[in-house]
């Protein structure tokens, strides 16, 4: 996998969350792991297509996703209702727009599919016999992760 | 004085715990857009609240289905006006952001069609809220600071 792939959510990422929560996040820690695995307890599955191929995943503890609607909405939530995580599925579903635009810059031209909410820790996604990237990032409102599988078809 | 106190008690209960969504540093610059988007904001930050409160669903689906025609209705009325004001001025990015306005409108429309179709369930319509507010707190708060940013340039240079 390469650093531009990597960059180009991580820079989306950083970008979005600046706009909408307000928030400045950072990288902490980066390790190569097998599959992707939600540790956290709401996910947003964004899929890749075209000159890349493969899967984002953003896992949030409960705490901080409540805390980013308390940030957009001004409202307090106590459980990870429907309202919760498709205001999180869209989010993830910008990030993965803006991350495009960088991709295309270093000529990657790729889309998106619609994204997947996975509730609840530990459910993990078989991604073939690979290892996928998996980023912690840090932010006043708590630790999260983004977990990065993507490829190159064989035939570009 | 004790009709003063009646009153006054008249009114503490008429007013509703609100959320408010709307942030300052959404403005854009241009007093007829910001009006609207704060007005927006409110409406959408109406419907959260109701649809999210404790209520009981029953009790509650009038004031969701009232909240939800309100917010939707508003939401053509704003982009019509805002694309308006955007061909007065010659905002170069007219047909681009026309078409992100289409697409929106086109989706709050289905789901507005499954809504009548299939009836007004508790977990699609907050699905529809999530999404409404992420996408609206984004539009504003990137694609229409261009708006405010080239009415600004261009006022600078003539």
């Amino acid at each position: 996998m390469r650093a531009e792939y990597i960059n180009s959510f991580y820079k989306a990422t950083q970008d979005v969350f600046k706009l909408m929560l307000d928030i400045d996040i950072e990288r902490d820690k980066l390790e190569v792991v097998e599959g992707m695995v939600t540790s956290r307890d709401a996910s947003v599955m964004i899929g890749v297509t075209g000159d890349l191929r493969g899967s984002i995943l953003f896992s949030f503890p409960k705490d901080m996703a409540l805390k980013m609607i308390k940030i957009m909405a001004d409202i307090e939530m106590d459980e990870l209702d429907n309202f919760v995580s498709s205001a999180l599925g869209e989010m993830g579903n910008i990030i993965g727009g803006n991350a495009l635009t960088y991709l295309s810059e270093e000529n990657y031209i790729c889309d998106i599919v619609p994204p997947q909410i996975i509730l609840g820790a530990h459910k993990s996604f078989q991604v073939g016999q690979v290892k996928s990237l998996l980023l912690t990032m840090k932010s006043p409102i708590g630790e999260f992760d983004l977990n990065i599988f993507l490829r190159e078809p064989e035939n570009k | 004085m004790f009709d003063n106190m009646i009153v006054a008690l008249k009114n503490i209960r008429r007013r509703q715990v609100v959320i408010m969504m709307w942030k300052d540093k959404y403005k854009i610059g241009v007093e007829l857009i910001d009006t609207q988007h704060k007005e927006l904001f409110n409406r959408v930050s109406d419907f959260i609240e109701v649809l999210q409160n404790k209520d009981e669903w029953d009790s509650k689906l009038d004031k969701v289905k009232e909240t939800m025609i309100f917010m939707k209705e508003y939401v053509v009325v704003h982009f019509e006006a805002e694309e308006e004001y955007q061909q007065q001025v010659g905002y170069p990015e007219f047909d681009k952001h026309k078409k992100v306005h289409d697409d929106f409108r086109n989706g709050v429309n289905k789901y507005a069609e499954s809504f009548e179709e299939q009836g007004y369930d508790r977990e699609k319509i907050q699905e529809f809220a999530g999404k409404l507010m992420a996408w609206l707190i984004m539009h504003v708060a990137k694609a229409d600071q261009k708006i405010g940013d080239y009415v600004l340039n261009k006022g600078g240079q003539s």
